[in-house]
């Protein structure tokens, strides 16, 4: 499984992470041999009957549907890095880039 | 200890010891912040807890209210979480005193605490190799005797991975014993917070201390805290098997040693032993390899420079705010994963890697329970192929990086308890093994490893 530069660019904007094109190669180079590797799991014979492996409880447990304060000891006013009315600040929407994508 | 003046000794030791390590690179917590904050802890605690007095680090991506929770990563320099871990509250309710942050790689994604954002932590014993990932900074903070537990979180093996390559003991406990409240995600069906001690004893009292149910966290299960088991005299009715994958013909031949060893000596203990197979033991690395990574691109999502954490390139439209921070704040095995993450869950490759991998957990786990159907009580294993490595040997070199978790990934994948203590050493390294238990019979494997513990001679050369 060889990834190619162009997609890995194209997974990069999926994933909203800016990659320098000089990383590109590298990151491309990498990551076909991470999905190498792990592709070797098609070997196994196909197990479509099999129940899917899900730990934890075996039923969804549902706390009381209550109004209680949050417990915070400081609210996001202290956490974000611009943050005005109850409002987290951000830059304005630009032009949607995908059509390239 | 129930006096407060011993409370307060008690932290301020644990400050000097934390001091005399600093070159460990183990505790990100600034000394001067540290030792104030153990001297409140310590006369704000409760004398009646279990742990009073008791100091015990945590790890940089579990959420305190005393300290920072950078998780090892640029992306939340100077975090200070609004709200604390359940575990880490169970811990103060307790009397513990809670001794700072420790390194880690980057929101837990690797094997060696080389992928931090705040420098690579040393090996206790030898600086020039790694002590483990990637819960290393607590696994090197209690080798150096600065503390007798600390809390480390688990997705892959990142408590017993560290703890066997600095000869400590580290357990993962069931998923769903530990609340994950307050733990930062990163893989949420694999992911477990753990403690590594100086014995089986320190680690389990902290592990009975954090477990039990939390309704603050709909995956942890509703059961009472762990009942600590009082040390056997002997392992007779106790059958463990030894799974043959787990001894490749290329496992490190003192590794190889120091488990014979262990296995002679659990017989002698009066354990029956014998061999099994986990067939699909050779593909867990490349399964966890895509669930993980998976997990890990969705919960990373949140991280864009709009609610917390620092912000990159601010004046940019909001778009590239957000990829300008992920892109700048991420270090490069985070970025890795999450591009591998996306990749494996896009339209046209689900199937392939995602769905199939998720088959393979199944028979992963199933394995286990087949081995566990046929009276087999515990299984043994060595923690790792090799002791601890030298720094910089895998980092160009992602897949040999992962396959550093090639025997404690399984336990992840199915859910099940694992605790590592060490079995020996090799030219002054230490080597851990492994005792892999039934889900939420953590008591049967504390009672074998409490007695294995002191029936091996873990200082002495395999």
């Amino acid at each position: 499984m060889s990834v190619t530069h162009d997609e890995a660019r194209k997974i990069a904007q999926l994933a909203e992470l800016d990659v320098s094109e000089d990383a590109l190669p590298l990151l491309a180079e990498q990551m076909s041999r991470i999905l190498e590797y792990v592709a070797q799991i098609n070997s196994v014979p196909a197990s479509e009957g099999v129940k899917p492996f899900v730990p934890g409880p075996d039923a969804v447990r549902f706390r009381p549907d209550e109004v209680k304060p949050a417990p915070l000891a400081f609210g996001p006013a202290e956490l974000a890095p611009a943050f005005r009315d109850g409002f987290f600040l951000v830059p304005k929407l630009g032009q949607f880039e995908d059509a390239d994508a | 200890m129930s006096d407060p003046s011993e409370a307060l000794a008690s932290a301020r030791a644990a400050a000097d010891r934390i001091l005399r390590v600093k070159r460990l690179n183990a505790c990100l917590t600034p000394i001067k912040e540290l030792r104030k904050s153990l001297v409140t802890q310590a006369s704000a605690a409760h004398p009646s807890g279990v742990l009073y007095g008791m100091p015990v680090a945590v790890k940089d991506n579990i959420c305190t209210l005393e300290f920072t929770t950078s998780c090892g990563s640029k992306i939340l320099e100077g975090y200070r979480s609004p709200y604390e871990a359940t575990a880490v509250a169970k811990l103060k309710a307790a009397g513990a005193l809670i001794a700072g942050k420790t390194n880690c790689d980057e929101f837990g994604m690797g094997s060696s605490t080389e992928h931090s954002a705040y420098g690579r932590s040393l090996h206790p014993f030898d600086k020039a190799r790694v002590p483990g990932g990637s819960s290393g900074g607590s696994a090197a903070l209690v080798a150096a005797g600065a503390v007798p537990a600390a809390l480390g979180s688990e997705t892959g093996g990142s408590v017993r991975q560290p703890a066997s390559l600095c000869g400590v003991v580290g357990i993962k406990p069931t998923y769903g014993r530990v609340s994950r409240y307050g733990l930062v995600a990163f893989g949420s069906s694999l992911d477990q917070i753990g403690v590594l001690g100086r014995s089986v004893h320190d680690a389990a009292r902290v592990l009975s201390v954090i477990s039990g149910r939390d309704p603050r966290d709909a995956t942890c299960e509703d059961r009472d805290s762990l009942r600590l088991p009082n040390v056997p005299e002997s392992l007779q009715g106790f059958v463990i098997g030894v799974p043959k994958e787990y001894f490749p013909q290329d496992l490190d031949p003192a590794v190889r040693r120091a488990c014979d060893r262990a296995i002679r000596l659990l017989r002698e203990l009066g354990a029956a032993v014998r061999e099994v197979s986990l067939p699909h033991t050779p593909y867990a690395v490349a399964t966890y390899y895509i669930i993980a990574p998976a997990e890990a691109s969705s919960n990373l999502a949140r991280y864009d420079g709009a609610r917390y954490g620092p912000r990159f390139n601010g004046s940019a439209d909001v778009r590239a705010l957000y990829r300008t921070t992920r892109g700048e704040g991420f270090g490069p095995e985070v970025r890795r994963r999450v591009l591998v993450g996306t990749y494996v869950l896009s339209s046209g490759y689900y199937d392939a890697y995602y769905r199939k991998a998720q088959q393979m957990r199944a028979l992963i786990a199933q394995d286990f329970r087949n081995a566990f159907d046929r009276g087999v009580d515990l299984l043994f294993t060595p923690t790792t192929p090799t002791p601890a490595f030298k720094a910089g040997e895998k980092l160009d070199d992602p897949v040999a990086m992962y396959l550093s978790d090639i025997f404690t990934v399984t336990a992840n994948l199915a859910g099940l308890p694992a605790i590592s203590l060490p079995i020996g050493r090799i030219k002054g390294l230490p080597i851990g093994g492994q005792l892999v238990g039934q889900a939420f019979l953590e008591d049967e494997m504390l009672e074998a490893a409490y007695a294995l513990e002191r029936a091996v001679p873990a200082g002495e050369e395999a």
